[in-house]
């Protein structure tokens, strides 16, 4: 399992990455929801591993920080790291989906300097936000617009050919979806998602991971014990040898 | 979920509590229903009629090589692939961490192609070490009980039948050491096949895969037989062969499944306590379902008095649970016991009463049994899609008051004796086998599996104690991201009330085995066997109809099978009608 290139199933999705997040010192209920964004993306076509090794990279290494504050503005609200650090994806994820719960989409929501924004939109996606937009710059200065329209269906608007899964480090704004509204990316490359149609693609060939997986599985094995003599006599139950 | 919705009457009179019913010594206490999963899934088959082939046979004369056994229902082919080996004996364990077995099997999705067979042929034999495809639903494998294989081959190879008395206390002639389905390993998610109709129902597709696998063994010493005894040979009784289950070895990984399917394990509770709940509002008894009980409680004695383990707590329960049903059955002779107004609730009260944890729940499965016509619709109420969410618009005086009301059970336990925090459980690096440590023996309790549910209800409750009950929850988990997960599980509680194990499982005294056994009972096994505290042998299918019985009148009629009897479970649900 630890080699590049598998194809897995999303509930391998599940069961490595809840434990890749919490390989990386991030509370269950964090890597439990960080997993099941993965489940997301997966199922709409993207390589869960590229679009997560960054995100926990930086926490491993402390790049990034979990700690979280809000701030109530005269539109909306702002979520931010109060450590003037990264913001971890993982942690912004969850308190976006939080807010939105909390207070529906009054206003707009800026989460500022988050590690991987695709993580934040598919945190949305798994918990059946929609009606939104997300717009950011990342670091390369490309802009991307994120439309989540409804349960069958989201699109991206993107100012360049870089791949959303690697745009990181952004400032992101999260606001309702206009339908009639024009996007603010002039000559965007515009990418439209059928969820039930790529889901259906998943389910039936699996989920292709790169050359990023051995360490998404690294970190996952961080949660596992190392076995010993007696461990693996006794641990569990049953013997080494068994006839009847 | 509509179904989910109908079904539910926890206000019910009759109704047992989650208080009650999900303390462990209860749950180790279960027996298998009518509403278990074998028994529906049998129940399946013979009402769509499916049917059974054995499509390829490519073995040497001792039996090794690749078989493919198909079941074909309405609408799909779901195709057993069975590759055999000769192993070493002593390299046969039941763990996780075994490399070889008698026996692997993937269950395909359709008709496999060469091209299929020879792709897992390079890797079922393999197991955890192989990877598989959308188009395997299930992967398992099995051991030769070294007991009987043998000795029944040899038996009918010269033309008699086998002991009748080792077959019984073996019950099989293989044993599953691991099935393994939902994605595992690459194999298909449970999604892709959750709205086929033989599916719907949990576990199905890893039943039918156990169910094939049976057959599968009877036919394999049937065939060694022939092809060792020649003309000689004679073919299984068709008494034995039913008798013949398909056994299994249970560890430590059913245990965290429990517990990471909350909403699932409601619904399986809520049915079989709805189910318990309508016969016990039953005012007046439904004609035959009296008489019925009463001769099954003959037949259970007889079933029990097959069951022997060597474990000594189980074999002291099993031997007062005998004389239980035998003093049961003597209360039972006094008619006014039995024929008054809510009979049913009149017997299960007075066993509730009087006897032990292991007979009232026999007792349970043994009241539900005849009454099919008013219980069997809620087996399709057992499954859910439904995962918990966390819910950051409910307030901390909710989760607060939620806490006191439903998790009493876990904030008055005190987790600053060492005998509270005893265990820990976690995935060793070993084939990832889920191992169960003890703190300051063990290493690894920085990496504890998040399965301590009351400690951690019982470290929110401090916290909640001392906060500002106004601070909206989403607020709250900014602060203290470390409880989301249990407040999320908290959550999920207040809608389905019987999700939670309601015992501490960190305790010293704590037994995984009764884990295992709630969990099996649901699944249809029985003749549980421990091993120790943390495993368990059972028997599977033992009494069940084989493909070729499908449609006999009486393929519902398996329940606490005997030895060498024609399988006679009195019964008024199917066409049957035995004599009552």
């Amino acid at each position: 399992m630890s080699k590049s290139d598998l194809t897995i199933s999303l509930n391998e999705v599940l069961f490595y990455f809840t434990r890749a997040g919490f390989g990386v010192n991030a509370p269950i209920g964090i890597s439990e929801d960080f997993a099941r964004s993965n489940i997301w993306i997966a199922q709409n076509g993207f390589d869960p591993s590229e679009c997560s090794l960054l995100a926990l990279d930086n926490l491993d290494s402390q790049k990034s920080s979990l700690s979280i504050q809000f701030e109530k503005s005269s539109n909306g609200g702002h979520l931010f790291c109060p450590e003037d650090n990264v913001l971890s994806a993982l942690e912004a994820s969850v308190s976006c989906v939080d807010w939105i719960e909390f207070n529906g989409i009054n206003g707009a929501l800026k989460v500022a300097n988050v590690d991987c924004p695709l993580l934040v939109v598919s945190a949305l996606g798994a918990n059946q936000c929609t009606g939104i937009k997300v717009l950011w710059i990342d670091q390369s200065n490309n802009l991307y617009q994120v439309n989540l329209i409804d349960d069958g269906k989201w699109e991206i608007i993107a100012s360049s050919e870089s791949p959303i899964e690697n745009s990181s480090y952004a400032d992101i704004e999260i606001s309702a979806f206009d339908a009639s509204e024009k996007t603010s990316i002039k000559n965007g490359k515009l990418k439209t998602f059928n969820v039930a149609n790529e889901k259906l693609k998943a389910l039936n060939s699996g989920v292709k991971v790169g050359d990023k997986w051995p360490q998404i599985y690294e970190y996952f094995s961080r949660c596992l014990v190392k076995s010993s003599a007696e461990s693996r006599a006794s641990g569990a139950g049953a013997g080494l040898v068994d006839t009847d | 979920m509509a179904n989910e919705a109908v079904l539910i009457d926890i206000e019910s009179d009759f109704m047992r509590t989650p208080e009650k019913v999900m303390r462990l010594d209860r749950m180790g206490s279960s027996f298998p229903t009518r509403l278990s999963f074998m028994r529906t899934l049998i129940r399946r088959m013979s009402e769509e009629n499916w049917k059974f082939e054995r499509t390829l046979r490519n073995v040497d004369k001792d039996g090794y090589g690749v078989s493919v056994y198909s079941a074909i229902t309405p609408k799909r082919t779901y195709s057993l692939i069975a590759f055999t080996q000769e192993i070493p004996a002593d390299m046969r364990t039941d763990r996780v961490i075994a490399e070889v077995w008698d026996a692997t099997f993937s269950l395909f999705d359709g008709v496999p192609t060469q091209d299929d067979i020879d792709y897992l042929s390079n890797n079922t034999p393999l197991q955890e070490g192989g990877r598989y495809r959308p188009s395997e639903l299930v992967l398992a494998r099995a051991n030769k009980s070294l007991r009987v294989f043998e000795d029944i081959i040899s038996s009918l190879a010269s033309g008699v039948q086998p002991d009748l008395e080792l077959i019984s206390s073996v019950g099989y002639l293989m044993r599953t050491t691991a099935v393994y389905g939902s994605g595992k390993f690459g194999c298909a998610d449970r999604e892709k096949i959750a709205n086929r109709e033989e599916c719907k129902t949990p576990f199905h597709i890893e039943l039918l895969a156990v169910y094939l696998i049976r057959w599968f063994t009877i036919d394999m010493v049937e065939e060694l037989a022939k092809e060792r005894g020649g003309k000689k040979a004679v073919r299984l009784d068709k008494n034995i062969s039913q008798f013949i289950g398909v056994g299994n070895s249970t560890g430590l990984g059913m245990a965290p499944f429990l517990l990471k399917h909350p909403a699932l394990i409601h619904n399986w509770v809520v049915a079989k306590e709805t189910a318990l709940a309508r016969v016990r509002s039953i005012e007046t008894a439904l004609p035959n379902t009296i008489e019925v009980f009463l001769r099954s409680l003959r037949q259970a004695s007889q079933h029990i008095d097959e069951w022997n383990v060597a474990d000594e707590v189980q074999s002291a329960r099993i031997s007062l649970l005998t004389d239980e049903i035998q003093a049961l059955r003597m209360w039972c002779e006094d008619e006014s016991n039995i024929y008054r107004p809510y009979p049913w609730n009149g017997i299960y009260q007075y066993v509730e009463d009087n006897f032990s944890l292991e007979c009232q729940e026999m007792v349970v499965s043994l009241i539900i049994e005849p009454h099919g016509s008013i219980v069997d619709d809620l087996a399709d109420t057992m499954s859910t899609s439904s995962t918990p969410k966390f819910k950051a618009d409910m307030t901390l005086s909710q989760l607060k008051e939620g806490v006191e009301d439903a998790y009493n059970w876990a904030t008055t336990i005190d987790f600053s004796l060492e005998e509270s925090q005893h265990h820990f459980w976690y995935y060793s690096e070993d084939k990832l086998e889920p191992r169960f440590g003890s703190k300051g023996v063990d290493e690894g309790v920085e990496q504890e599996m998040p399965l301590a549910i009351g400690r951690d209800v019982h470290d929110l409750n401090k916290v909640l104690q001392v906060i500002d009950e106004d601070m909206p929850i989403g607020e709250f988990v900014m602060m203290y991201p470390q409880f989301r997960h249990i407040i999320r599980r908290i959550q999920n509680t207040f809608e389905r009330p019987y999700s939670e194990v309601q015992d501490n499982l960190l305790s010293e005294s704590m037994r995984p085995l009764d884990l295992l056994r709630f969990k099996l009972a649901f699944f249809g096994a029985s003749k549980f066997d421990p091993k120790s505290d943390l495993w368990t042998r059972i028997s599977m299918y033992q009494g069940a109809p084989l493909p070729d019985q499908i449609q006999d009148s009486n393929h519902d009629c398996w329940s606490y099978p005997i030895a060498g009897r024609s399988q006679s479970y009195p019964c008024v649900n199917c066409l049957c009608q035995k004599a009552i």
